[in-house]
Formats: C-alpha cells, structure tokens, sequence
C-alpha cells in the first residue's frame, strides 16, 4: 500500500509535468493523485471498480476545489493531473486484446466495465462541481 | 469605433485565444474574456465559444456594432498559460492596468516556454513507470515500463507531433507495444500487458476526457460532445495500435501471449 501510494503520487506529479503545471503546484497534485489512489484502492474491493473510481472521482474533484480556491488558480490544474489515474487504460488495452484473441465476450465484458469507469468519473465530476462555489470559501479570506 | 474600445476587445480576445488553445474549459474562456471587457467598462460584450473556435460581437453606447471571429486548432494542454492567464485577469479586476500593459503581458504569456523536452521525456517515462506499478506491474514490469515510456516521449516529441492525430496515436501505440514486446523477449520474466498499459498512459486522452465532462456539465453540449468524441477517437486508436502489433506478434511471428 504505502509503494501505491508512492507511486500515485510520482505519477501524478509526472503527468502534470507533461501538462506543463507550474513547479509550484506540484505537491498539491501529487497529494491529490496519492489520496485519489487511496480511495480507489480501498473501495475497489468491497465495492467493485466502479464504484471505487466514483468515490475517488468524487474526493477529487472535492480536494481540487478546495485547492483551487486556496491557490487561487483554475481547478483544472489540478483536477486533470489528479483525475489522470482513474482513466481506464487499462480497460481500453484488455478490451482490444480480447477483441484482437478473439475472445469476443471477454471484450464485451471489459468495454463495458471500461464505459462503465468512465461514466462513473463523469458521474463524480458532474456531481461535485454541482456544490456551490461559496462551500469551498468557508475558511479563507473570502468568507 | 474608438481605437481604445477596438483595443480592449483585442485584448480580451486575446486572452480567450490563449485559453482556449492551452486546455481550458468552454466557460473559463467565455467568462475571463467578458470579465476583461467588463474591466475597462464594456458591459455589451457576446461571446460564444466552441472547442476551436470564438466568436465575439460588441456594441458600443453608438449602437456600433463589432465582431471577431477567430478558428483556434486544438493544441496540447499547457496549463501553466491557463494558470498565468487567470492570474492576470484577477489582477485586471484588482487593480486597473493600463490596456497596452495588459496586452504586453498576454504575449509574454503566449510565449511562455513549457518543460524542457527531456523532462517531458524523464515524466513520461516516470509517470508509465509508476501506473504501470499501480495497476499490478511488478518493479521490473515499471522499469520496462518507465523505459518504453520515454521511448514514446521521444517519438511523440519529435516524429508524431508532424503526424495527423490519428495516425500519430496509432503509430504511438504500436511502438508502445512493439517495445515492449523486443524487452519481453529479452526478458522473458516480465508480465507485457502490464507494461504496455503502464507504457500507453501518456497517449491517453485524459485532458480531452476531463474537459468534455466539464463542458458538458456547465451546460456546453456542443463543445463537451466534440471532446468526448475526440477522445473517444483517441482511444480507439490506441487499441488499433496495440491491437495490430498483437495480432502480428501472435499470428506471424509466433509469439506466446502473455
């Protein structure tokens, strides 16, 4: 767990090195990619991967938000590097490796799991950003 | 027309351009741009905002009316321009800068310069490494990976970017998996789906997914629909990629899956 969450957030960080994300804010996007795969990670088994990514969809967008009005910087900043590990590569490859051993079902199987994660992170995205924008001043001179 | 008004909505034209081409959503864009011209007291300010493209119309107290239209082509995310650019029009609200000032630093910002090629390389490589591990890989499998992943950075920087977007995702993935296939010869220990998943991360279109949800969600139908199908498009072309070199390696060459 601890390798994970170690890993979650080099990658993240490195991900928002590709999107050109100021040095600044790096560790921001780092703990919110680390604390995204956390979530993840414990939901996915008593819950399923779906219902894992919407949760860590969900914390995400959320600490982005928070993070945004903190730094006061657009939310995107962090919420596409953050959002980066939940994007189903991974289904994406096993549902062309089952179509291309033509194992037909299995394909059927993996693309749907694969629409359904990302279903599932437009669910997340929608529903937060949903809140009201005043929730994420509570606290900061803005209030 | 004035020549100070026609410069005001240069300028917030401007600043939309730069938006728009580095990775922000539809109604950042829209807002900043009638934020800035709200800021030097234009209140008859439109604008509608597609994925690659504005549209702008302004009508002064004469009943003048002026318009901009401006195709913008979709670029990589650099998000470090949407970061200065927001910057720059919260301090337009704070404190009144003069137009030309404005302007100078909005073409600084469109200047800016990104990483250096060989970090995007090294956080390729860094970032396929570490998913490769989150999603099962073991350390070898995540060196493989970090491997593959700057030898696609490599090609991505310096061969695909000429390419169309569907050929240079494809031909991307291909190299992905035809890398990853010679290190599993070499070494036959590794777990190659592991790898090549690790390894096609930086191809996938994240930033496009993200973006085309938001639109969607701010209610901007058309542009959200147009992202969602490029990614789409993207990733569909990613499995092609795959996809071809896996049959080859299986069908022709022999090789055992997995």
């Amino acid at each position: 767990m601890i390798w994970e969450l170690i890993a979650a957030f080099f990658g993240t960080i490195a991900f928002s090195v590709i999107f050109h994300v100021p040095k600044k804010f790096y560790p921001y996007c780092g703990l919110i990619g680390a604390v995204g795969w956390a979530v993840y990670y414990l939901l996915r088994e008593p819950a399923g991967v779906v219902m894992g990514t919407l949760g860590a969809t969900i914390v995400i967008v959320f600490i982005s938000r928070i993070f945004a009005v903190r730094k006061e910087c657009p939310v995107t900043i962090f919420l596409i590097s953050g959002i980066f590990s939940l994007v189903p590569g991974a289904g994406v490859y096993w549902t062309a490796y089952y179509l291309v051993v033509n194992e037909t079902s299995m394909a059927g199987v993996k693309g749907m799991e694969t629409l359904k994660v990302a279903l599932a992170i437009v669910l997340g995205i929608v529903l937060v950003f949903e809140l009201p924008q005043k929730i994420f001043h509570i606290g900061t001179k803005d209030q | 027309m004035k020549n100070q008004e026609k410069e005001i909505l240069d300028v917030a034209f401007l600043a939309g351009n730069i938006l728009l081409e580095s990775g922000a959503e539809i109604f950042r864009v829209e807002e900043t741009v009638e934020r800035i011209a709200r800021a030097y007291g234009i209140e008859e300010y439109h604008s509608f905002v597609l994925t690659n493209g504005i549209f702008a119309t302004y009508a002064n107290a004469q009943g003048e009316i002026f318009a901009k239209v401006k195709n913008i082509p979709v670029s990589n995310a650099r998000l470090n321009k949407v970061a200065a650019v927001n910057q720059l029009s919260r301090e337009i609200e704070r404190h009144k800068y003069p137009v030309e000032e404005v302007k100078k630093r909005l073409i600084a910002i469109r200047q800016m310069e990104g990483k250096k090629k060989l970090t995007q390389i090294i956080a390729s490589g860094l970032g396929a490494g570490c998913f490769c591990y989150l999603f099962g890989g073991t350390f070898g499998d995540a060196f493989s990976a970090f491997l593959t992943g700057m030898v696609l950075y490599c090609y991505v920087l310096y061969v695909s970017c000429y390419q169309s977007k569907i050929i240079a995702n494809m031909s991307g993935a291909a190299l992905v998996a035809v890398v990853s296939i010679l290190l599993f010869q070499m070494f036959p220990q590794l777990h190659l789906s592991n790898v090549i998943i690790g390894a096609i991360m930086p191809l996938l279109p994240g930033v496009t997914f993200t973006n085309g949800i938001r639109d969607i969600a701010d209610g901007d139908y058309l542009s959200g629909t147009v992202r969602l199908l490029d990614a789409l498009l993207v990733a569909v072309c990613i499995a092609a990629g795959v996809g071809a070199v896996i049959i080859a390696y299986h069908n022709w060459l022999g090789g055992i899956m997995l």
